[in-house]
């Protein structure tokens, strides 16, 4: 296990991706505690940054046009992000992943209609598709959600149906088979397992683009809901006033910039790791 | 001693004299003045004369230039039939080109327009107009009574689906009296009929524009100064100076409206960069960034337009004036004011009349009250607090769903938990007057009782909180036929506490008004309606 | 004659696939007919007329006649009117297409050149401090989200050094200055992207076997490069590229959006702010066109770039 986990360690991109990915699932994760004020309170409008607050403390990256702690909102915006990127991400996976292995290993007319739908959604250009279906059923962190995954599902689909098909084709499963094993168990820890590295290196790359695509949807006003704190929708409502107050806008693109910085990396150096030691063996 | 004259020629109306008389004693002052005997028909050069003033007139220091082409940044909307315009935007593309029968200055002065003049009968109920008689249509037709009485009946139709409908209710007849004058019967008192004359949604169409297709950019026929050349929705509208216009002519030779989008940054960007000369309207967001613009003049004004953040009063649970009431007592109007519109501004006290409208009465305040709301909705069932949803669309920028904020954090202190559910603005006029809690924003309009007919009358069909009070309506009828301006606030006061009472609705404050310029227009005045007449308007070189 | 083939068999497969996507658009947009009333005809509407029109227009037929009626009109080029611009819809969409296909095309005269050269000028030499400079910016690059680099850019030189204009309209003809901005943003995302993928392209040829042998040989660096790997490195590069075309479908939107360009991006917007249904329909039936066509382009281009994989087998479907 040591072994596995040693060379990852070793390189120094994965080592700089997963400090700023994990720096902010830990920040997401401990946001009450970390986060000096309430994100939604006003307390005093339009304050610089490391202005200090009457009340005590300071506001180390200052408050928006609302009074609202722009450290504070950044913090629980991570939240938004982790949450609703995660669990949109995590869905279209589950989706995915397990149509997938449906298609490549039954292969037939259940994977020529799958693949075939495949296709008709891959041929939405992404950004068209989510505004459709948030014209038809409306904005909610629900629907986005729902947008997300059934956007980036088929391509999940199509590497798993592609690693299943090359996987099932080898001997061991052949031998899994003629021993009466249960399909969905050489699935789960035959074929799945082989998945995991280019399986990985897509859900980082993923993860930063949906996080990006709510950011986006924000951005067109398309996104979640006023006061959740959310990144893009943070660089939106500071920008008529970014030349007076930078600060509104600065802070926020750079953490939207930074987590996708961390998860490229991340799945990079994954990448590279994986090749040598693919050239290795 | 300066004799007042009407424009008619007709003697004056009764009032006149007691409006002298108290203009003399200091009981109301010279605009007042101005705006009651306006109404009445009187010649404001001749008013202004009694006064000592001259003839109220724009100051200008410089002689205008003519020609040039000015660019008004402003969104290109859908337009067919101009009195079914819900987009004052619209109404400044046509006002180029189609005129009003009278015209209302940024005072809040009535004018000769089209009509030259007007004579209202002893008690206000029947009114004789004359055309001016150089009028004439871009076709080369004559403007005559029966354009205005195809105008009027149009308005009035059962059929009409023009909010003009509820404007002009007591008109009961048009006729016409000659080859230039016309005769408007009402059933009740309305004293400032000429000054609704010139609401947005009221040019004077062509008389054959039914039969010419009823859609006015397919056929722009008009009488006005300017003439449309190209209207594209979405894109721009480019009008061309009239050679053969009746009345003074304009001063631009051409005037293109650009639709940069909704996006008021992107509008200051193409300003900076010289792509546009003016815009239609900049919000409080834009603020330190206008100011911070070399060359650029930023305009700014105070009006009478507002956020009503109206309950529909007969829907759950708003039908149980506990709730409402609790929601006005926990809700803090001047950090409203003070947060979301960085305090640029007047309070308001929840009634839609405004400090700078002629028949404003200042209501004492309520003092807001979190244990009282509380109280309240502890009465109406609801001891663990409520759930609420607030729709809004930011018609007008971010600062709606700003203020809609604040009012989020001012009621879950009385345990109020109010949703914001925040639609793109073209998707909120589809329902503005439909969801039961919903935040719509109002323009401007002359005289408080002009809105509150509009938007509080039993059955209005713009009225969006459903209030329906047979005593409110008799208090308004009252206060809309009184002429003499320091009897009209006090008239106003029983029809501004029966609605405030009844709390309708959150509507926290004033919002000051601005727009941004280059420093070469000229003559372009903030009109408190955002109505733009642009033949005033020029260029000075560079 | 496999290319014919191959042809054949696209076609069939991109038609297959506009007709299952327009009965996806068509059911989503068009199943509440009461709905399509309203939208149409307005908010002021009276309840007769709507029922009126809708009777009027055949929506009380069957679904299935209803869409196969619409997609009868719309493959005959009847894509309908307009509720907001009020024009036919078939006399817009090609205008501001072409609109976009500048913007996308400027874009991509950037992205090309630049990403191809800075992509394989670092994968020759891995580790070396261009390759190092270049990995940099183009990660850099790709991090930061476009709506995030046009309110940057904007700041920077329409506000402070006020060198460009700050929209794009166009509305006077085409101008060098307003396409610029746009230009950029969408360019910077995607020359960092194309980089990423040519240098980690050109890496894994520069390893194989054959160019080893080449340099093993004592073939000079630029013959090995220009002779041997480019070729092979390109073949990934170029199905990104064509792959950029759908991206950028999306990319112009918030770019088009930002800058007030009159193109297909802020038309599909405003179509959808404005819930103009006949228009969404035709912006989705079009976005899908040309990803599907720019699909067969990149696959002709794959095959060309790769002997090894023949038409036939591009044909049917590489998964």
């Amino acid at each position: 296990m040591r072994k596995a986990i040693l060379p990852y360690l070793a390189n120094p991109v994965v080592v700089v991706g997963a400090l700023l990915s994990f720096g902010w699932l830990f920040v997401a994760a401990l946001a009450p505690w970390l986060a000096p004020y309430d994100p939604i309170k006003t307390i005093l409008p339009l304050m610089q940054p490391g202005a200090a607050n009457p009340a005590g403390g300071i506001f180390l990256l200052g408050t928006d046009m609302l009074g609202r702690d722009i450290l504070s909102r950044l913090i629980y915006g991570a939240r938004t992000v982790v949450v609703f990127a995660t669990l949109a991400t995590v869905t279209a996976y589950l989706v995915g992943v397990t149509l997938g292995l449906i298609a490549g290993y039954w292969r037939g007319r259940v994977d020529a209609v799958l693949s075939y739908l495949a296709n008709v959604v891959l041929s939405f250009p992404v950004l068209v598709l989510y505004i459709v279906i948030i014209v038809v059923i409306g904005s909610s962190p629900f629907n986005i959600v729902l947008a997300v995954t059934f956007g980036s599902a088929p391509a999940i689909f199509r590497i798993v149906r592609g690693i299943t098909m090359d996987v099932a084709s080898r001997d061991y499963v052949a031998a899994a088979v003629t021993q009466g094993e249960r399909a969905w168990r050489i699935m789960v820890f035959d074929v799945l397992p082989n998945a995991t590295g280019p399986l990985a290196v897509d859900f980082c790359l993923r993860l930063g683009y949906t996080a990006i695509t709510i950011g986006t949807l924000g951005f067109l006003g398309l996104g979640l809901p006023p006061p959740t704190p959310d990144w893009g929708t943070m660089v939106n409502e500071g920008r008529g006033m970014a030349i007076a107050f930078p600060h509104l806008v600065i802070f926020p693109c750079l953490a939207i910039s930074s987590l996708m910085l961390g998860l490229s990396l991340l799945a990079d150096g994954l990448r590279e790791v994986s090749d040598a030691q693919g050239r290795r063996t | 001693m300066i004799e007042l004259k009407t424009n008619s020629g007709a003697p004056l109306h009764r009032d006149v004299a007691d409006l002298c008389e108290r203009v003399r004693s200091g009981a109301i002052d010279r605009r007042g003045f101005l705006r009651a005997t306006a109404w009445l028909g009187v010649s404001m050069a001749s008013a202004g004369a009694f006064l000592g003033m001259g003839e109220p007139a724009f100051a200008q220091d410089e002689a205008p230039v003519d020609g040039g082409t000015l660019r008004f940044a402003c969104q290109i909307q859908e337009l067919t039939d101009p009195m079914l315009t819900s987009w004052i935007e619209a109404s400044n593309l046509f006002r180029n080109s189609l005129e009003f029968l009278t015209y209302v200055d940024a005072n809040n002065v009535t004018h000769p327009y089209l009509a030259k003049s007007w004579t209202p009968s002893g008690d206000l109920k029947v009114w004789d107009f004359d055309l001016d008689e150089r009028a004439t249509w871009s076709n080369g037709d004559a403007l005559t009574p029966e354009d205005v009485i195809f105008n009027i009946q149009r308005w009035i139709a059962p059929e009409s689906q023009s909010s003009n409908k509820t404007a002009f209710a007591a008109i009961e007849s048009v006729e016409k009296t000659g080859d230039h004058s016309f005769r408007i019967t009402l059933s009740r008192a309305v004293s400032s009929l000429p000054e609704q004359l010139y609401s947005y949604t009221c040019p004077i169409l062509h008389r054959n524009f039914e039969t010419d297709g009823a859609n006015w950019p397919a056929k722009p026929v008009g009488t006005g100064p300017y003439g449309l050349v190209t209207y594209e929705v979405g894109r721009q509208a480019t009008f061309k100076k009239r050679t053969d216009y009746w009345g003074t002519p304009a001063h631009l030779d051409e005037i293109h409206y650009i639709d940069l989008g909704t996006d008021i940054t992107t509008h200051l960007a193409a300003l900076a960069s010289g792509q546009v000369d003016i815009l239609y309207r900049t919000t409080i967001a834009e603020y330190d960034l206008m100011k911070s613009l070399p060359n650029v003049q930023v305009l700014s004004g105070r009006a009478a337009n507002t956020l009503v953040m109206r309950m529909q009063v007969d829907q759950k649970p708003f039908d149980d004036i506990r709730v409402r009431q609790a929601v006005l007592l926990a809700a803090d109007n001047q950090q409203m004011l003070d947060i979301a519109y960085r305090g640029e501004g007047d309070i308001a006290g929840n009634y839609h009349v405004s400090p700078t409208q002629a028949d404003y009465f200042p209501l004492e305040p309520i003092p807001r009250d979190v244990a009282k709301a509380k109280a309240l909705l502890a009465e109406a069932g609801y001891a663990d607090g409520i759930d609420l949803e607030i729709t809004l669309g930011n018609t007008q920028g971010k600062w709606e769903q700003d203020t809609a904020q604040v009012l989020q954090q001012n009621l879950a202190e009385a345990g109020i938990r109010l949703a914001l559910n925040v639609l793109p603005a073209s998707q909120y006029w589809p329902v503005w007057d439909k969801v039961p809690f919903g935040l719509t924003f109002w323009a401007h309009r002359p005289l408080g009782s002009m809105t509150l007919d509009l938007a509080y009358r039993s059955g209005g069909a713009w009225n969006e909180s459903h209030f329906a009070s047979p005593e409110f309506d008799a208090a308004l009828d009252k206060a809309m036929a009184v002429v003499d301006p320091s009897e009209r606030p006090k008239a106003m006061r029983g029809v501004e506490t029966i609605l405030r009472d009844a709390a309708v609705m959150v509507q926290a404050y004033w919002p000051s008004r601005f727009t941004a310029a280059a420093q070469t227009v000229r003559g372009f005045e903030l009109h408190p309606a955002d109505y733009f007449r642009m033949d005033g308007v020029w260029l000075a070189k560079a | 004659m496999a290319v014919t083939l191959f042809i054949i068999r696209k076609l069939g497969g991109a038609i297959a696939t506009m007709l299952t996507v327009s009965l996806l658009v068509f059911l989503a947009l068009e199943v509440n007919v009461a709905d399509v009333a309203v939208k149409v005809l307005g908010q002021f509407s009276t309840d007769a007329q709507r029922a009126t029109w809708l009777a009027a227009n055949g929506y009380n037929d069957p679904v299935v006649l209803r869409y196969l009626r619409w997609l009868g009109a719309f493959v005959t080029g009847d894509w309908g009117t307009s509720t907001y611009y009020r024009t036919e819809i078939a006399s817009l969409i090609p205008g501001r297409l072409a609109a976009s296909g500048i913007l996308a095309g400027g874009a991509l005269l950037v992205i090309i050149p630049v990403g191809l050269i800075a992509g394989v000028l670092a994968g020759m030499r891995p580790g070396s401090l261009l390759d190092r400079l270049v990995s940099l910016v183009s990660v850099l690059t790709t991090s930061i989200p476009d709506f995030a680099s046009a309110v940057f850019l904007s700041a920077v030189f329409v506000f402070w050094l006020k060198w460009l204009p700050g929209a794009s309209t166009m509305l006077s003809g085409f101008s060098i200055s307003e396409i610029v901005l746009p230009v950029l943003v969408l360019a910077l995302y995607s020359t960092g992207y194309l980089a990423r993928v040519t240098r980690a392209s050109m890496i894994d040829v520069m390893g194989t076997h054959y160019v080893r042998t080449a340099r093993l040989k004592g073939a000079s660096p630029t013959r090995i490069v220009l002779r041997h790997a480019l070729r092979n490195a390109l073949i990934t590069p170029v199905t990104v590229i064509m792959l950029q075309f759908p991206w950028l479908l999306s990319g112009v939107i918030v770019v088009e959006v930002f800058y007030a360009y009159k193109g297909f991006g802020t038309l599909l917007y405003d179509a959808a702010l404005n819930s103009d249904i006949y228009l969404v329909e035709a912006c989705a039936m079009v976005s899908v066109l040309v990803v599907v066509a720019t699909q067969i382009l990149s696959d002709l281009a794959y095959s060309w770039l790769n002997p090894r994989v023949s038409l036939a087998d591009a044909a049917m479907g590489r998964g």
